[in-house]
């Protein structure tokens, strides 16, 4: 399995991983002290893979099974409190059922990392990807970043680990990898040493925060109001913080393994005098690679972002980054019923960061790939083509490949 | 984007204007003890007041629920005769405490010896938020010079008012009423009828309560009032430390706190404490211990609640005042007479430790006391659940010459 490609100092060997696989050797790497379970899909690829590592010998870790998401996301977040490195994972309705743990890992600025295998909510019960289960934690204090490949996932967890602890920013981070695509379809990954990763990362320390007997604290006591306000204050500046902590880590990331990440928070592709521009997460970025790459081959001037990270959002790097173009479209995996313009959650953070953009680009938004639905070349063709042609006034929203009718079915339905 | 805000000159508002016609009102009271008496005298004073035409409107301070017994909590009553409701409620109550008020009611005495409200680390002085001029109203049974040497030194001078009474136990679940009450609101339109007249006060608890031997309580509390003005130079040098809320950037993130260090060594203090909340403030009554008839059971020790009982080398056990929630559980628990008893906190001036006094002196500290402890045997109101109960001894237990060694 091993080939000469691969410099054998930096990685060990390469693996036909899923992106489950992928996020398994992170962990098993930054040498997790505790990781907390649930049976979920995709997360369960990830149980499979550390429990073999274990029975292996070739990871130590405590591995305890909850008896549902919310226990899960309550034993990493103490395991976390007591100065061990913790990891956990979930994905849709599971993720939910957490949700109380969630936020108070958040606002105890605990640096879990968890994985996020996008999956649409309940009900109806759907096992495919949408990216409104990671979504949820997005104002409650949560670093959420996507990866859209496995190699990918496998990096992002690192450098979760490493943004997430860094003693400034100190809160948790969710790795968020499309259900179903990324998951479960199997790449080529490079596998790092543990030496690697052990420069890139270092140990985990919590410092006086840490609760020991040997270092008695109390966590997380009721405050008055009188209080509240400076502890969310904190938690905003830590927020703003963790932006140039990921500049950081990703250039040590890559002095590390000769990896090639240029902006962290995003991957610019053939945006160089693109003045039309998409932009989505996740999986969509193979097809919206090819249809961009087929589109300049006749002539049409388009690009494409891929965002990486959500939280914090990179408001000012996209500005700059979309300050030449005419129109841009956003591809939401998720929805957001009844928002602004109807648009998804994606479309309304990308246009709020333009409204303070100088020459403030036409804006549309595709929903689309919900549940799984696939997102074809032709389809992302298809949006280049709405975004540029769109006038800017009207309906702001395309759904991509629901299947319409002639509308006979709403005429029950009464309203305007 | 930058975080600050982009102030102008044109945002810069006075309320002074509207600061003229605005009476503030704190009712101090015990946590749970006498939360239905408190609440029933802001809102009272609310009716009466609005009954004359004024406006009027009481709240509860939200930092105090859920109360713990005995813990001090605080009502806030607001008046104006100038104002809107929106008016008197944006200028007087858009915080969740005060930080001024015209009238400090106590309805417990023992609170004159600070106020630790157990969201704050720290020992408020009860006469914290009284303005020049205003008036600290206590409901006691002591003569105003008893309570002053407890209180704070102030910058200005104001005055005390006495409204001779007994902690009253009116609480959460039983309401006992011993016209408290009606007397209280009568006294603060003795001291302050800007706010209300005994007029419109006699008006309203006739009307509401048809209930002549109450309104006879009005009239005698109205004449009994001592009121004197304290001096700037009068009182004590705080000896605690108050209150502090530090800016965002000035503590460490992440909500953690201190615990209590594991430490126990013998002797006074010996036992580890939390130094950010100590409870004390909690307590009407303290134990006193007879040390020299001690038969050292230890059971003051196991059951006190608060873990306030140090053991000493001797075998007996010593007492933290300041951890001492004034409950009365020792007293019980202790199987010799008179051995522990309860005694009125306002008797004492410091939390020093008894121990090292009865080492000191031993005969010396049982006279003393004695002294303390008087003749009679007091339970308060939330003890007996049905206000307070006197009971007379005939002699102290004589002085035991080799006890307690
Ligand atoms: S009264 Fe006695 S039992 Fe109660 S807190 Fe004080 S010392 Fe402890
Ligand atoms: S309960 Fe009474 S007799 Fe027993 S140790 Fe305490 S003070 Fe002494």
């Amino acid at each position: 399995m091993t080939t000469e490609l691969v410099d054998r100092k930096i990685y060990e060997r390469e693996e036909l991983a899923t992106g489950t696989d992928a996020v398994a050797h992170a962990v098993r790497l930054a040498d997790v002290d505790v990781f907390s379970a649930y049976p979920i899909r995709p997360y369960t690829g990830v149980m499979d893979r550390l429990a073999k590592f274990i029975a292996d010998g070739k990871f130590d870790s405590e591995y305890i099974i909850a008896d549902g998401e919310h226990s899960q996301f309550e034993i990493a977040k103490h395991a976390s409190s007591v100065g061990a490195r913790a990891f956990a994972g979930s994905s849709g309705t599971g993720w939910l059922y957490a949700t109380e743990a969630l936020a108070a890992t958040a606002t105890d600025r605990l640096p879990l990392v968890a994985l996020v295998g996008n999956r649409a909510l309940d009900d109806p019960g759907a096992f495919g990807v949408e990216h409104n289960d990671a979504m949820l934690v997005r104002d409650l204090g949560w670093l959420i970043v996507w990866a859209s490949t496995a190699q990918e996932a496998l990096d992002t967890t690192l450098i979760a680990y490493r943004v997430a602890e860094d003693p400034s920013v100190m809160m948790p981070c969710a790795v968020a990898i499309d259900g179903g695509y990324l998951t479960h379809s199997q790449h080529i990954v490079k596998i790092p040493t543990k030496e690697a990763v052990q420069k890139f990362l270092p140990p985990y320390n919590l410092g006086t925060r840490r609760m020991h007997p040997d270092n008695p604290v109390s966590i997380a006591p009721q405050i008055n109001e009188d209080w509240g306000m400076e502890i969310r204050r904190q938690n905003w500046e830590a927020a703003r913080r963790a932006r140039g902590v990921i500049y950081r880590a990703y250039k040590e990331y890559n002095e590390v393994f000769h990896s090639s990440y240029a902006n962290p928070f995003f991957e610019e592709f053939m945006m160089e005098d693109a003045e039309i521009a998409l932009i989505g997460m996740g999986t969509v970025t193979s097809a919206a690679k090819a249809a961009v790459k087929l589109l300049r081959e006749k002539g049409v001037k388009v690009g494409y972002v891929k965002l990486r990270w959500f939280r914090p959002f990179p408001a000012e790097e996209l500005r700059e980054s979309l300050s030449e173009v005419r129109a841009v479209g956003v591809i939401d995996r998720d929805f957001a019923h009844g928002g602004p313009d109807d648009g998804g959650v994606l479309f309304n953070d990308v246009r709020a960061a333009l409204y303070h953009s100088s020459n403030r680009p036409q804006i549309v938004d595709f929903i689309g790939g919900l549940a799984g639905r696939e997102i074809s070349i032709e389809d992302v063709a298809r949006m280049v083509r709405i975004t540029a042609n769109h006038k800017g006034e009207g309906e702001l929203v395309t759904w991509i490949r629901v299947r319409e009718g002639n509308g006979a079915g709403m005429e029950r339905k009464g309203g305007d | 984007m930058s975080g600050s805000s982009r102030g102008t000159k044109s945002e810069a508002v006075s309320t002074a204007e509207m600061e003229k016609s605005v009476l503030r009102l704190e009712v101090n009271y015990r946590g749970i003890f006498q939360k239905s008496l408190a609440y029933r005298i802001t809102n009272d004073l609310v009716y009466a007041a609005h009954s004359e035409g004024k406006t009027a409107f009481s709240n509860g301070r939200y930092s105090d629920d859920p109360q713990r017994n005995g813990v001090p909590c605080a009502n806030f009553a607001f008046f104006s005769d100038a104002l809107s409701e929106d008016d008197l409620e944006a200028v007087a109550s858009a915080s969740m405490d005060i930080d001024r008020a015209n009238v400090v009611v106590v309805l417990d005495d023992t609170m004159v010896k600070g106020l630790e409200p157990w969201g704050h680390y720290g020992i408020r002085p009860i006469n914290e938020k009284v303005i020049p001029g205003g008036t600290l109203l206590i409901v006691s049974r002591r003569k105003p010079e008893e309570l002053i040497r407890h209180l704070e030194k102030k910058t200005f001078d104001y005055n005390i008012a006495i409204l001779p009474g007994d902690q009253s136990f009116a609480g959460l679940w039983y309401y006992r009423d011993d016209a408290t009450d009606v007397r209280t609101i009568a006294a603060v339109a003795r001291v302050a009828p800007e706010i209300v007249g005994i007029h419109s006060v006699e008006e309203y608890v006739k009307k509401k309560y048809n209930d002549a031997a109450k309104v006879k309580s009005l009239q005698e509390a109205y004449d009994s009032v001592v009121v004197r003005e304290v001096k700037q130079s009068e009182g004590i040098a705080w000896p605690h430390s108050k209150p502090k809320l530090p800016s965002w950037d000035s503590f460490d993130e992440g909500i953690v706190v201190k615990s209590v260090e594991r430490g126990f060594t013998l002797g006074p203090r010996g036992q580890n404490r939390n130094p950010n909340f100590k409870r004390g403030t909690s307590k009407t009554q303290r134990p006193v211990i007879r040390f020299d008839t001690c038969i050292k059971c230890t059971l003051c020790w196991y059951d006190c609640p608060d873990e306030c009982f140090d053991p000493t080398a001797d075998g007996l056990y010593d007492v933290n005042y300041e951890y001492c929630t004034g409950c009365g559980r020792c007293a019980q628990v202790c199987p010799v007479d008179d051995c522990i008893v309860m005694v009125d906190d306002l008797n004492f001036e410091d939390n020093s430790s008894p121990w090292e006094m009865y080492k000191r002196d031993a005969e010396g500290y049982v006279k003393w006391l004695e002294e303390k402890k008087g003749k009679v045997r007091f339970m308060p109101s939330p003890v007996t659940g049905k206000g307070v109960r006197h009971t007379e001894i005939k002699a102290a237990v004589p002085f035991k010459q080799d006890g307690g060694n």
